[in-house]
């Protein structure tokens, strides 16, 4: 019998029994393998593992069809990496709690080259995804692996930056990595499969339930070298990744907002604490150790010749969203007017709009 | 002997006429009413007994029969009260039988003899008159509206026993010709003026677009952003109604009882807007005996429906054949009831639950919460939407700014005269506004010349838009280069229309 079926039945115990155990159990046995051969008998023995962990060992192995499970994997295109690996990620090694095992479709991260994290909440601004976006759609440019959750908002925004960059990017999840969680980001899932990887500790077919979702935010972080929050309010769930990034010893940059706004207020508050200011990609690569090449592309000014109305309506917007009654106060225009200079920035591609007539400058 | 005696039952808003015959003649005593009868209408024969005894005729201890005619046809309604007893009086020889030729009689009797008034006299004598009928008895608080119908000589009765003096001839009754409205006035919309409003110069201006090509409109908007304040406002713009719309929308409002007796016929377009919480029968029409519903009484006006989110999936969804067809088919076992309803329908509602998405600074709802509000939307009824505006959240500087805009009346002239444009346009066809062209005439009266094809082709693209809202920014299109008074449709038309193309739900996913 193949180790790989051993190893998988040993990781796939990470939705019942805690990573620690687990770990500790491959190191105390040696191998999965010489774990799923224990007695009863002997798995009592073991000081740290209670009775009630090893019913729920027994129940599991009492299931598992070696061979057909193995099958079940192959069949699905899902590989798994163990610490008893080589492949395993150093990085991961290393941190508390470290997953015993990693479930993957696509390919692994690559140690070899930078991996960040963009993390963030799920309902966030145009602001916050717009800085997600272009952060990672130029860290991807440059060769960083973009490490994230998946989850709607700001994760989602990185991993479409990121793959518009043309680069490599990773989602970590809570649930099985045959469950595309949430299930409205199916493309999404696709393409991130196929532009890197889709990774979880937890056995495929796990479900989705909250309770897993922070601690696959240790995971997200222990694979990167740093973690870049874009966007968080005062009581947000990725400040848990950032408390991971601490613990681990991780960097955290945060994306500024300005002090009233209630969906930055814990990015402000990561930087008053010392975090880093993600201020721009250039600014942060440097700090990475990476020097970026000359940027291609012209000033968007120049490549298309605008109206004067259309410079003035371009002029006052930003990042917040505005509604065209807005800009008409603003530009003091007629509203007519407002609208034909719109609808022609949009056409250029250097407006959108976020909602039924509410318009962002968009950067590109 | 035997008297027969006419009168008439409404019908959707039309009438169908019928004949109360009475026969007296010897046998056993008894008082027996035939013809298919409502409940109310059984009980008509107690309440005609009773009154006539009151007002001094005994009847006599014959066997009476009273049938009303046609006999397939449910009779409903209270207005038989009156006919019944004219016809038995004249069967039982008190009337001469002649003073009923041509005569349309329409009343309640109370147990003293009064005559009461009943719903729906106009449709009832207006069809009566094309029958050739010249004469009319109803209750006097009928009298002004029946009068309205040209041609036919109203007796407004307050009693019994008026009545019987006058077709006696021994009473003429004073034809109260001084009250009767020669031509109502056009009345002026009440309930505010546009220039109330300040700024929302967007909003206003979509409003006029609506009115002008009769497309419907849904506005979204935080709260107190000035929907509903505007929503109302749109009657003080909407065009004059003629002679036939007034005619109609009067018919209507009688049916239901709701017409006011002392103005004449309705000059003033409809407004409705009902509260969330009412029921598919009360906004579509309904019951046994069939009554217009909220969007029949919208007939040629508005109908509002504020919070469009929180009516219920099925009554929204009930408008979706209405609004294509113009009115509303009833089916009951009694017979199919038409009633018309071809309204303005204007929308309004928050962009998600809190009501402040997309401004992430005040909105307070979950990931999960906008998708719900989003389920909230119905896809078809939004295809039914020609414009959509999203309304700004006002400022107190705006507010309170001096900045008023044009006054109703102002937008008003310019609103009919773009509909006079489409009536020139549209003579002889079926359609009276542009959001009422055809997909098959798209052609014909929004045509584009080949670089604005190739524009909107890109525009299309760009913004990725959808193949379904493409006739309804052509019909958009249209009326704005109407409004500007242009033959053709120009760029910055088209530009505009792009700008109040409708909601899509894209912009509540969160990607």
């Amino acid at each position: 019998m193949e180790e790989l079926s051993y190893k998988y039945f040993l990781a796939s115990l990470s939705d019942e029994l805690s990573a620690e155990k687990l770990c500790q159990l491959s190191a105390v046995a040696g191998s999965a393998r010489e774990v799923y051969h224990m007695t009863e008998g002997q798995l009592k023995q073991i000081a740290f593992f209670t009775d009630a962990e090893t019913e729920k060992l027994l129940a599991r192995r009492k299931g598992w069809d070696l061979e057909r499970k193995e099958a079940e994997l192959h069949q699905k295109g899902i590989c798994l990496v163990t610490r008893e690996d080589e492949a395993y990620p150093e990085d991961l090694r290393e941190i508390a709690q470290s997953p015993y095992g990693i479930f993957y479709k696509g390919r692994m991260t690559d140690p070899t080259k930078p991996t960040v994290a963009i993390v963030g909440a799920r309902m966030c601004s145009e602001y916050g995804r717009e800085a997600a976006g272009q952060a990672a759609m130029q860290l991807a440019a440059a060769g960083v692996q973009v490490v994230s959750g998946m989850a709607k908002g700001i994760d989602s925004a990185g991993h479409f930056g990121a793959l518009r960059g043309g680069g490599t990017t990773f989602a970590v999840l809570g649930c099985g990595v045959d469950i595309c969680y949430p299930p409205g980001s199916r493309i999404l899932y696709e393409k991130i499969e196929a532009a890197g990887g889709i990774l979880s500790e937890y056995p495929p077919g796990t479900p989705p339930i909250p309770m897993r979702f922070p601690m696959r935010n240790r995971i997200i972080s222990g694979l990167s070298r740093i973690v870049i929050v874009a966007e968080a309010r005062e009581k947000s769930g990725s400040l848990i990744t950032a408390d991971y990034a601490l613990e681990q010893g991780k960097d955290i940059y945060a994306v500024p907002g300005r002090m009233t706004d209630v969906p930055s207020a814990g990015c402000n508050r990561l930087i008053k604490q010392g975090a880093g200011i993600f201020l721009s990609v250039e600014d942060f690569l440097r700090d990475l150790g990476i020097v970026m090449g000359k940027r291609g592309g012209q000033d968007i000014f120049s490549k298309n010749l605008l109206e004067k109305e259309e410079t003035l309506v371009y002029s006052v917007l930003d990042l917040q969203p505005k509604n065209i009654e807005e800009i008409r106060q603003k530009t003091k225009l007629a509203v007519t007017a407002v609208m034909q200079s719109l609808i022609t920035l949009q056409k250029k591609g250097m407006v959108r709009e976020v909602f039924k007539n509410s318009y962002i400058r968009k950067n590109r | 002997m035997y008297s027969m005696v006419k009168t008439a039952i409404v019908c959707g808003i039309g009438s169908v006429e019928v004949l109360v015959e009475a026969d007296v003649s010897d046998g056993m005593p008894v008082f027996h009413m035939v013809g298919f009868l409502g409940a109310e209408v059984k009980e008509a024969g107690e309440r005609v007994r009773t009154a006539l005894r009151n007002s001094g005729y005994v009847l006599p201890a014959k066997r009476i029969t009273i049938n009303l005619s046609p006999a397939d046809l449910r009779k409903s309604g209270s207005g038989f009260d009156l006919p019944i007893a004219l016809a038995l009086l004249a069967a039982l020889g008190v009337l001469p039988g002649e003073a009923l030729e041509g005569l349309l009689v329409i009343g309640e009797i109370a147990l003293n003899g009064r005559v009461q008034p009943v719903n729906g006299v106009l449709p009832m004598i207006a069809d009566a008159a094309e029958r050739g009928i010249t004469k009319c008895i109803v209750a006097a608080e009928n009298a002004p509206e029946a009068e309205l119908v040209s041609g036919v000589t109203v007796y407004g009765v307050e009693e019994l026993s008026e009545v019987i003096a006058l077709l006696n001839g021994k009473k003429t009754i004073k034809q109260e010709k001084e009250r009767r409205h020669a031509d109502p006035v056009q009345g002026k919309a009440s309930g505010g003026d546009f220039s109330d409003v300040s700024g929302q110069s967007f909003l206003k201006r979509a409003c006029e677009v609506a009115v002008s090509g009769m497309h419907n409109l849904l506005m979204v908007g935080p709260p107190g952003s000035g929907k509903s304040m505007l929503a109302g406002r749109v009657p003080t713009i909407l065009p004059d109604m003629s002679k036939e719309e007034r005619m109609e929308v009067s018919k209507i409002y009688s049916v239901s009882g709701l017409l006011d007796h002392d103005n004449g016929l309705i000059g003033v377009r409809p407004f409705r807007s009902p509260h969330h919480t009412i029921t598919p029968q009360a906004l579509a029409g309904g019951g046994r005996y069939p009554k217009p519903g909220e969007i029949s009484l919208a007939h040629n006006g508005v109908l509002f429906l504020d919070e469009m989110t929180e009516f219920k999936k099925e009554t929204l969804e009930i408008l979706r054949q209405p609004l294509e067809e113009k009115q509303v088919r009833l089916v009951r076992l009694g017979g199919t009831y038409t009633y018309p309803a071809d309204f303005l329908l204007i929308g309004a509602m928050n962009p998600c639950n809190c009501g402040y998405y997309p401004d992430m600074n005040r909105c307070r709802c979950s990931v999960s919460s906008l998708e719900r509000y989003r389920e909230k939307l119905s896809q078809p009824l939004l295809d039914r939407m020609d414009l959509c505006v999203e309304a700004a959240s006002l400022g107190y500087n705006e507010l309170t700014g001096k900045e008023h805009g044009e006054t109703s009346a102002v937008i008003r002239a310019r609103v009919n005269a773009v509909h006079q444009i489409q009536r020139e346009r549209f003579l002889g066809t079926d359609i009276r506004y542009n959001s009422q062209i055809p997909a098959s005439m798209l052609e014909k009266y929004c045509s584009l010349d080949r670089m604005q094809k190739q524009y909107m082709k890109e525009v299309y693209e760009q913004l990725e838009l959808t193949a379904r809202t493409y006739h309804k920014l052509l019909k958009v299109a249209r009326t704005l280069a109407d409004m500007d008074g242009s033959m053709r449709i120009r760029m910055e038309h088209l530009n505009e229309a792009v700008c109040y193309r409708s909601l899509d739900k894209k912009f509540w996913e969160r990607m």
